[in-house]
């Protein structure tokens, strides 16, 4: 950059960014150490005693169990469903390839509410509300092209010919795909694993329109509680949310590095 | 191939054994000739999976046909457009859909007018702790998720938060920030910069800095290279990054309802209340296929303009 108005106009709009992305965040975790019984500032003094309060409470620790369930649901069924349609799709030369892309894209395209509401009426005719592995599957499908995408984008690494190779050294089909195929797209398949357990993790929507009462899942008990009442024990949860997004950026750039987003397709 | 044991004492392992047995069962279940179909099935159970929504668009256009029987509280027998002519003739309901339009309006707006410096300083600092910096901050939100960024948003809001604190320190009397119409749009504005900079940051790291050192050297300044150079080329990702944030915001639910506090009902809000509240389930329905159509109209003109492999899916390299 040359000039010194232009430095001075992008690098506020720039702070200003920075500010209200992370302000909301800082303050949740500030809030949450709190020694008072309402949310101030400044916070009067330091205390964990909303952390042992949230420990304690049956609801949000039942709530946080229910979503790491879903979380290994949706993970269970869309690493293994995600990995072979990546594969399918860079490895193998299939017709209608664009028309392939367009549908399963439709998790994207459906509006979130969309595809919520159509499920809970699927389930619901099947009789399956209530439970919670309807809710994991839900958490699958709308977040699958993430999988597929960045599956597909290690397998296309991949040069073809290693296959040959180990299939010329008497390596079956099977082999072949645990040896070759397999190691080489894992990084795509770490990194989409990763992106479907944080998500599902913190799935609101969809989780909000397949559960009762009985079966909330913690974001929803958050947007629960938020409209009852503001209490800290809620920015001591939230702070859960921080660590686990925390763990999931530091993950995902030690796995592929942030940078790669910043690529031109 | 049979397991035999040669004249060292050489001894078949057991892996080898299994994976023999492994490859019979495949060769018997699934022979090579078939290898031309094995694209197919190994596509096929995400095929399924994306099925259920398919399915479930299904019922919803179905349910949208039936009007709500009042005696009974289920949706009646016969076939009727009567739930979209409610959803016409409703100024109720063309006040959602308006306000959802105008506030997308304004949240693309402000959204890119922010994204792009920020995707600008992002791809061009040669400071690798800035640009990881920046992609922190930006990553961070986004696997925060929703609800608890929302939460963060009220605290900060609220009669007594921090901005009404702030500005009671010049000695300004508290203001209601909250549950009103610019708080949402500064919500979904909060919530979809992310999404715009990561559609923004691939096209201008396109765009070769040559360009803009072209442009300076022949003398035209700043802002002359940015709206002559810059952001013309930067086109697709503006037109693509504005479609995805004026998508996204059209259908959101929770920031809507939460920073709106239930007077600043969006679409989503209004299909949710129909379920829900009113449990006029036809009447919801038609609205929820209306959207599912909205958004379908938006996303199909981003495929036409960038093709179907936006997201690099099986990319074409």
């Amino acid at each position: 950059m040359t000039s010194q108005s232009q430095r001075l106009i992008f690098w506020g709009l720039v702070w200003f960014s920075i500010l209200i992305l992370s302000l909301p965040t800082i303050i949740v975790v500030g809030a949450s150490f709190t020694a008072g019984n309402i949310i101030s500032f400044p916070p009067e003094g330091l205390s964990f005693k909303w952390y042992e309060k949230i420990a304690l409470a049956r609801d949000l620790r039942q709530a946080f169990s229910r979503s790491l369930v879903v979380s290994l649901i949706c993970l269970a069924v869309s690493l293994p469903v995600g990995t072979l349609a990546g594969i399918a799709l860079t490895r193998y030369r299939l017709r209608f390839t664009s028309a392939l892309q367009i549908y399963l894209l439709l998790p994207f395209t459906i509006p979130l509410i969309g595809s919520g509401i159509g499920m809970m009426l699927v389930f619901g005719n099947m009789g399956v509300l209530g439970s919670m592995w309807p809710v994991g599957i839900a958490c699958a499908v709308i977040n699958l092209p993430f999988i597929i995408w960045s599956v597909s984008s290690s397998a296309a690494a991949l040069d073809r010919d290693l296959e040959l190779a180990a299939a010329n050294c008497g390596a079956g089909r099977i082999e072949t795909f645990l040896h070759v195929t397999l190691p080489s797209v894992m990084p795509g398949v770490i990194t989409g694993g990763l992106l479907m357990f944080v998500l599902a993790m913190t799935e609101f929507l969809v989780s909000l329109l397949l559960t009762d009462s009985r079966t909330v899942t913690l974001p929803v008990q958050i947007y629960n509680n938020v409209r009852s009442i503001i209490t800290p024990d809620l920015a001591a949860v939230s702070s859960v949310f921080v660590v686990i997004a925390l763990a999931a950026v530091w993950i995902l750039d030690r796995l592929v590095g942030l940078e790669i987003f910043l690529k031109s397709k | 191939m049979t397991p035999e044991k040669d004249d060292q004492g050489f001894r078949y392992p057991l892996v080898w054994r299994i994976m023999d047995i492994l490859e019979a069962i495949l060769d018997l279940l699934w022979p090579q000739r078939m290898a031309k179909l094995t694209g197919w099935v190994l596509i096929a159970p995400a095929l399924l999976l994306v099925g259920i929504l398919v399915v479930g668009l299904v019922e919803i256009a179905g349910n949208s046909f039936h009007t709500l029987d009042k005696s009974t509280f289920r949706l009646s027998q016969e076939y009727t457009l009567d739930n979209y002519r409610t959803i016409f003739q409703s100024a109720t309901y063309g006040g959602v859909i308006l306000r959802s339009v105008l506030a997308s309006v304004f949240t693309v707006f402000f959204s890119l007018l922010l994204a792009f410096p920020f995707s600008y300083i992002l791809v061009r600092t040669h400071s690798s702790m800035v640009r990881k910096s920046l992609l922190v901050v930006l990553f961070l939100p986004f696997f925060i998720g929703q609800v608890v960024r929302a939460y963060g948003l009220l605290i900060i809001l609220g009669t007594n938060g921090v901005a009404n604190q702030a500005i009671g320190m010049v000695g300004v009397e508290p203001i209601r920030l909250l549950f009103n119409f610019p708080s949402v749009v500064f919500g979904e504005v909060q919530y979809m910069l992310p999404f715009a900079v990561l559609m923004l940051a691939p096209a201008l790291t396109a765009i070769p800095q040559e360009t803009e050192t072209a442009a300076s050297s022949l003398g035209a300044n700043w802002f002359r290279s940015l709206t002559h150079i810059t952001l013309p080329m930067a086109k697709p990702g503006i037109v693509g990054a504005g479609l995805v944030v004026g998508t996204l915001t059209l259908t959101d639910f929770a920031i809507p309802a939460m920073l709106g506090g239930g007077s600043q009902d969006f679409i989503a809000n209004a299909i949710y209340d129909q379920f829900f509240r009113t449990s006029d389930q036809g009447l919801g329905a038609a609205l929820a296929l209306l959207l599912v159509a909205l958004g379908s109209v938006c996303v199909g003109i981003v495929v036409a303009v960038f093709g179907a492999g936006t997201l690099g899916m099986g990319g074409k390299k």
